[in-house]
């Protein structure tokens, strides 16, 4: 805004930088003290400084400014402000035109409107006044045409005209009034032009004199500012001429004294230089001859060094055949190894595709090595296959030659029995048992009987279930004489279903959907089957078990009393069974439904009654956590019994051929001898009865000779006949 | 400095050519008579005389020095020379310059004769030189400030304005003016016209002296009076901005008849069409036109919604409460910035819908409502308007029979508004009471620069304490403003409002 301000501050800046170094100590001098004070002052202005930064006097700086601001900035604002007034007073003065002719114009058109208003009142009361005149008028024509009297009526019209003239010259000076209302607004509008044109002179003549007196004042503020800057710059011009004065003068001062030092310090370096100069002579010559010296000295030495050099070069030169000679053999032996390399890499090269083809033939190897190895595989499954195959025929084979052989051994048994029997009864007299062996009712070979699996049982014990009805009782108790504790098939039966019935959900959700076409008894048999194998039950003591242990659970719970009469019913029926089959198939059949009004088939019942379902699978969680540690033991001996036991077979070979006791044997080696003596004695005596019968024969044949002889004539003849001698037998 | 001073300078030919109708009128006589050829061209060689002169440039220049001692290189004029020379000869037949190297441009453009048929010229050149040549040839006074500074747009404005003043309907071409829109349809932004001549009537002379005595014998004829329809050259200068139409006739003299002042209905439907279709327009100014309400509905109907408009003056006209009304609708229609209906009819019920509207606009900012009768009805709905408005910076309701009561709502207004700059009260009876409310008001406004209460029945104590606190709002302004000019720019803008009066 104030750039020549600022000049001036600037200026004051310069005048105050200017004359810091005399007023104040400076930080050149030469006295310490001086420099000293000169920095701490120069610290507390810095220090200053920054606090004044610090307080955001950026308006307190420019006060000063101002203050400082010479006269050109007072006298600028000075006409600014005297301008910027003139320029309102002018601009004032000049629409005071304007709004002067504003309310002129507005009063006008009040007045105007004020008259206009009258006007009409006056025109409409006009109006309204000439109306009466003229209906009176018109009233009074009326009247004149009933008057006959030309007399009057000349009156009347007489009066009528006068009226009508009245009128009329009542309009007339209305209209002359208007118009001269008219003339005079005329007059007035010529007036207000003129007035309008004076009006818009006066604004012209003001504008232009405005114009004038602005330019006018705008050229004085101008020269004033001028005039201001004027005198600034020569105040300034002044003070810097007499500061530029001072500043020379001491300058020059200051150059006099330079220009005496110098004349002093050039008169000394001429001194100097002279003895500079002599003394360097004096060096000069004695170098001179040193140097001379040195010359011949190092000449001398040249000498030397070239003979030195000879020799050296001729060594060199050996020295460099030699090398020649090396860089030759080793250019041989690099040729050399180079070849080797190559070789080497050759070498290299076949190796590896020798390696290559070596993994690609192990690769082929391995691929006929696997297929080799399957095909094996294969066959080998086929030869168990045909193993199994064979054993099962063998199985058959053996079973049948057992069978044959066994038939064999039996029939020779069995004649060996005749025979002893015929012999005790017919020839000892003595009455005969049958010998009563196990083997005897042996049939087939020996198997694993004893252990049968409990699936086996349970297959037995629901067919048998099936078979009650038809089969007679006898088999059944023979085949429950082999349970240990005499547990009725029935109860089994029972806790079996139940079993079956809680533990469902040990079977697999896949087996129950595959079993639901089969036949109810088959289908328990599988589901049984699978809940077994979940238990881990196999054999048939553990089925025993667990139906023992089902029992006991039964016992331990409910009271013995109630608990005795169906074990004694139970051993009752069993017993019964084989005394009434009919009975007992009533029972098995219709499972207690059909006879539930009979007390017997009441009984059976209540076991599954009692055995609450819910308690079932506790009976089983205990069951198989007492099973557990006994079938740890037995897992391992299983598996030797697939191949079949002969240890027994030459023990029952053995013992169908020792069926025949020792002693009998040795009865009937007695017997034989005995035998043989009396067939001896019975020859004899047969022989003797032969003869007999001949000697009998010959008897009869000699008494017949006899008698013939005796009866013949001859014998009458004879003086004595033999007759008389002897006496003939009489037999 | 300077811009001080060259701003009343400028200003003030400015006025005196709008005042003084003589002036203008002589410049177009002057203009009409034709062009004169007031600068001899000078296409002389200018090294020519310049080797004479000096004979060491003689020596120079001379390479042969031979038995003909006259000879100089000197004399033979350049061969570009000579082109140019031949292509200003033949410029009108065959212009050739945007071919030329930009050096040659120049000297062809400072040698053109500036009487060149403007079918060559318009289009093809640009330069400033040439038309600003043309101007000062044909106009003694030029102000190229008042055409955006540009010789050309104003050469063009200037000739468009003569001949549409010159334009006689009936008589003259109409096709003179549209062959001209090829031309100057890329340069003209501003028409303003102060005269359109009626169709010439064949028996005016014997009936004139009847004619001005009563004016009602004009309006019988009045189909016959309409002026020139601007619709063809609006639709056709397509960078127009301003329109400042006069319906009148100028220097009649003794030949007055009050049909010659006649904006006729036909004339206002064209008129709106006209402003209508023009999309660029963005000020429009109609006075002393006998603008009555039916007219100016006409017009305002037709910009309500236009796209640019931002000035509309209807000063001087005939406007009553009904044309206040639509201008009030217009408001609230529009992005008007100035809106002035000074010197109007206007009274309580136009001013009161003027405020209305006034209350919830957001893009007005001058109202100039002076010389009408709007009484304190108006003026209370006004200040009560301003209460509430956040944008009018400038009010002038001087001359409208005000007083008291409006006086204490404006002092209020005063108090709260910081928009508002200058308010004129000027010429109305506020009185000795209102005047102190309104110094009151005063005390607490810090924005207000200009207040004029000249002849307003005010105490001159309280007129002298409310230009001190002017005093003090302007300075704070002028701290406030970075720009030295600011302080002098409200009263220079105060210049040309001034003197229509």
């Amino acid at each position: 805004m104030n750039p020549p301000g600022s000049l001036g501050v600037q200026e004051d800046k310069e005048e105050e930088h200017l004359s810091t170094p005399i007023l104040e100590p400076s930080v050149h001098s030469d006295n310490p003290q001086e420099r000293i004070q000169a920095r701490r002052l120069r610290i507390a202005a810095r220090l200053e400084a920054r606090r004044r930064e610090a307080l955001g006097e950026y308006l307190d700086g420019k006060k000063e400014t101002e203050e400082d601001q010479s006269k050109s900035y007072k006298q600028k604002e000075e006409s600014r402000l005297k301008l910027t007034k003139l320029l309102l007073c002018g601009t004032e003065l000049v629409t005071n035109i304007q709004v002067a002719a504003d309310i002129r114009e507005t009063h006008r058109r009040v007045e105007e409107e004020e008259i206009k208003r009258q006007r009409l009142e006056k025109l409409e009361n006009e109006v309204k006044t000439s109306q009466d005149k003229f209906d009176e008028i018109t009233v009074k024509w009326e009247e004149g045409k009933q008057k006959r009297i030309p007399q009057e009526l000349w009156e009347i019209l007489n009066t009528q005209q006068v009226h009508c003239a009245g009128l009329i010259e009542e309009k007339n000076k209305l209209i002359s009034e208007l118009q001269q209302e008219l003339k005079t607004k005329d007059d007035q509008y010529v007036k207000d032009l003129k007035k309008q044109a004076d009006d818009i002179c006066l604004l012209l003549e003001r504008m232009e004199e405005q114009v004038k007196s602005v330019m006018k004042t705008f050229r004085q503020e101008l020269h004033h500012i001028e005039k201001a800057f004027e005198v600034e710059r020569q105040e300034l011009l002044t003070s810097n001429k007499k500061k530029w004065e001072r500043a020379l003068q001491a300058h020059n001062a200051k150059e006099l004294e330079y220009l005496m030092n110098r004349i002093k310090k050039v008169e000394d370096y001429e001194k100097q230089l002279n003895r500079q100069r002599i003394w360097d002579c004096e060096e000069y010559n004695m170098i001179k001859i040193k140097l001379e010296q040195d010359v011949q000295i190092l000449e001398q030495q040249l000498q030397q060094m070239k003979a030195t050099y000879q020799l050296n070069q001729e060594k060199l030169e050996y020295n460099f055949q030699v090398l020649k000679k090396r860089d030759e053999e080793s250019t041989v032996i690099k040729s050399q190894q180079k070849r080797k390399i190559n070789r080497l890499h050759d070498v290299l090269n076949n190796l590896r595709s020798k390696y290559n083809k070596q993994i690609k033939q192990f690769q082929e190897e391995n691929q006929s090595l696997t297929s080799d190895y399957k095909r094996l595989v294969m066959q080998f499954k086929e030869m168990q296959k045909a193993m199994r195959h064979f054993a099962l025929i063998d199985d058959k084979q053996f079973r049948e030659i057992w069978l044959m052989n066994e038939e064999e051994a039996k029939d020779l048994i069995s004649r060996a029995f005749d025979v002893d029997r015929i012999i005790h009864t017919h020839h000892l007299g003595l009455p005969w048992t049958a010998p009563d062996f196990w083997f005897l009712k042996n049939v087939g070979p020996i198997s694993q009987q004893q252990h049968k699996s409990a699936t086996q049982i349970l297959e037995e014990v629901l067919m048998q279930a099936e078979e009650e009805k038809a089969e007679e009782a006898a088999s059944e108790s023979e085949s429950y004489l082999e349970l240990p504790k005499q547990v009725s098939a029935k109860t089994t039966r029972k806790i079996l279903m139940l079993l079956c019935d809680e533990a469902g959900f040990l079977i697999e959700g896949k087996l129950l959907s595959l079993l639901q076409p089969l036949e109810k008894n088959e289908r328990y048999l599988l589901r049984l089957d699978a809940v077994f194998s979940a238990l881990g039950i196999e054999t048939e003591d553990d089925l025993y078990k667990l139906v023992h242990f089902f029992l006991k659970y039964q016992a331990h719970r409910s009271p013995p009393i109630q608990m005795s009469p169906w074990y004694l019913r139970l051993e009752q029926t069993s017993l019964v069974s084989a005394l009434e089959p009919q009975e007992l198939l009533g029972l098995g059949g219709g499972e207690g439904s059909l006879a539930e009004g009979e007390p017997p088939g009441k009984e059976p019942l209540c076991s599954p009654l009692l055995i609450h379902p819910n308690d079932v699978l506790k009976i089983l969680e205990a069951f198989v956590m007492g099973l557990r540690k006994p079938r740890d033991l037995r897992a391992p001996a299983k598996l030797l019994k697939v191949a079949r036991d002969d240890s027994k077979d030459s023990e029952y070979w053995k013992a169908l051929s020792t069926v025949i006791p020792a002693a009998t044997l040795s009865l009937w080696d007695v017997l034989y001898t005995a035998l043989e003596k009396y067939h001896l004695i019975l020859t004899q005596r047969a022989e003797l009865l032969i003869e007999n019968r001949s000697l009998e024969q010959q008897n009869t044949e000699l008494q017949q000779l006899l008698q013939q002889y005796l009866d013949s004539k001859i014998n009458t003849q004879l003086q004595v006949p033999p007759t008389q001698v002897f006496r003939v037998p009489t037999k | 400095m300077q811009e001080t001073q060259t701003t009343p300078s400028l200003s003030i030919p400015s006025r005196s050519s709008i005042s003084t109708p003589d002036r203008s009128s002589s410049v177009g006589q002057a203009s009409s008579t034709g062009p004169q050829p007031s600068k001899p061209p000078a296409i002389a060689p200018p090294v020519k005389p310049k080797g004479r002169s000096s004979g060491a440039g003689v020596r120079r220049m001379r390479r042969i020095i031979a038995e003909d001692t006259e000879w100089s290189l000197a004399i033979v004029p350049l061969l570009t020379e000579l082109c140019i020379q031949h292509i200003v000869k033949n410029f009108q037949n065959d212009p050739i310059l945007k071919q030329l190297h930009p050096e040659h441009q120049k000297k062809v453009l400072s040698h053109l004769p500036p009487d060149l048929p403007l079918a060559v010229t318009a289009n093809l050149i640009e330069d400033e030189n040439y038309w600003r040549r043309c101007c000062v040839q044909r106009w003694p006074v030029c102000h190229v400030d008042e055409h955006g500074g540009s010789w050309k747009r104003m050469f063009f404005e200037l000739h468009l304005e003569k001949l549409l003043k010159h334009f006689i309907p009936g008589t003259t071409d109409p096709e003179g003016i549209l062959s001209l829109l090829p031309l100057c349809r890329d340069y003209v932004r501003t028409i303003r016209v102060d005269q359109f001549l009626p169709p010439v009537q064949l028996p005016p002379a014997p009936r004139s002296g009847d004619q001005s005595d009563s004016g009602s014998e004009g309006e019988m004829e009045e189909p016959a009076v309409d002026h020139y329809q601007l619709r063809d050259l609006v639709a056709g200068l397509n960078r127009l901005e301003e329109l400042d139409l006069v319906y009148g006739v100028k220097d009649c003299g003794m030949n007055f008849e009050w049909n010659l002042f006649l904006f006729t209905y036909r004339d206002c439907h064209s008129l709106a069409a006209a402003i209508k279709a023009c999309r660029t327009l963005k000020v429009f100014r109609l006075t002393r036109s006998k603008v009555d309400d039916d007219k100016a509905r006409i017009l305002i109907r037709s910009l309500r919604d236009h796209p640019a408009l931002e000035e509309l003056d209807l000063s001087h006209n005939l406007i009553g409460d009904r044309g206040a009304r639509a201008a009030a609708k217009l408001l609230s229609h529009s992005r008007l910035r100035v809106l002035s209906l000074a010197n109007n009819q206007v009274r309580a019920p136009g001013a009161q819908s003027l405020a209305h509207a006034l209350a919830h606009n957001a893009s007005l900012v001058s109202l100039n409502l002076r010389l009408n009768c709007i009484e304190d009805e108006g003026g209370q709905a006004l200040a009560h308007a301003l209460q509430t408005n956040k944008c009018l910076t400038t009010l002038h309701l001087g001359g409208n029979e005000l007083s008291e009561p409006t006086a204490t709502l404006l002092s209020q207004v005063l108090s709260i508004n910081t928009t508002l700059t200058s308010i004129n009260l000027s010429s109305n009876h506020i009185g000795l009471d209102g005047g102190k409310q309104l110094l009151e008001g005063m005390s607490d406004n810090k924005t207000l620069l200009e207040f004029d209460l000249r002849l307003s029945d005010i105490a001159q104590e309280s007129e002298y304490l409310i230009s001190q606190a002017l005093c003090a709002n302007r300075e704070a302004a002028r701290q406030r403003a970075p720009n030295p000019s600011h302080f002098m720019s409200p009263i220079t803008a105060k210049g040309p409002e001034n003197p229509a009066g």
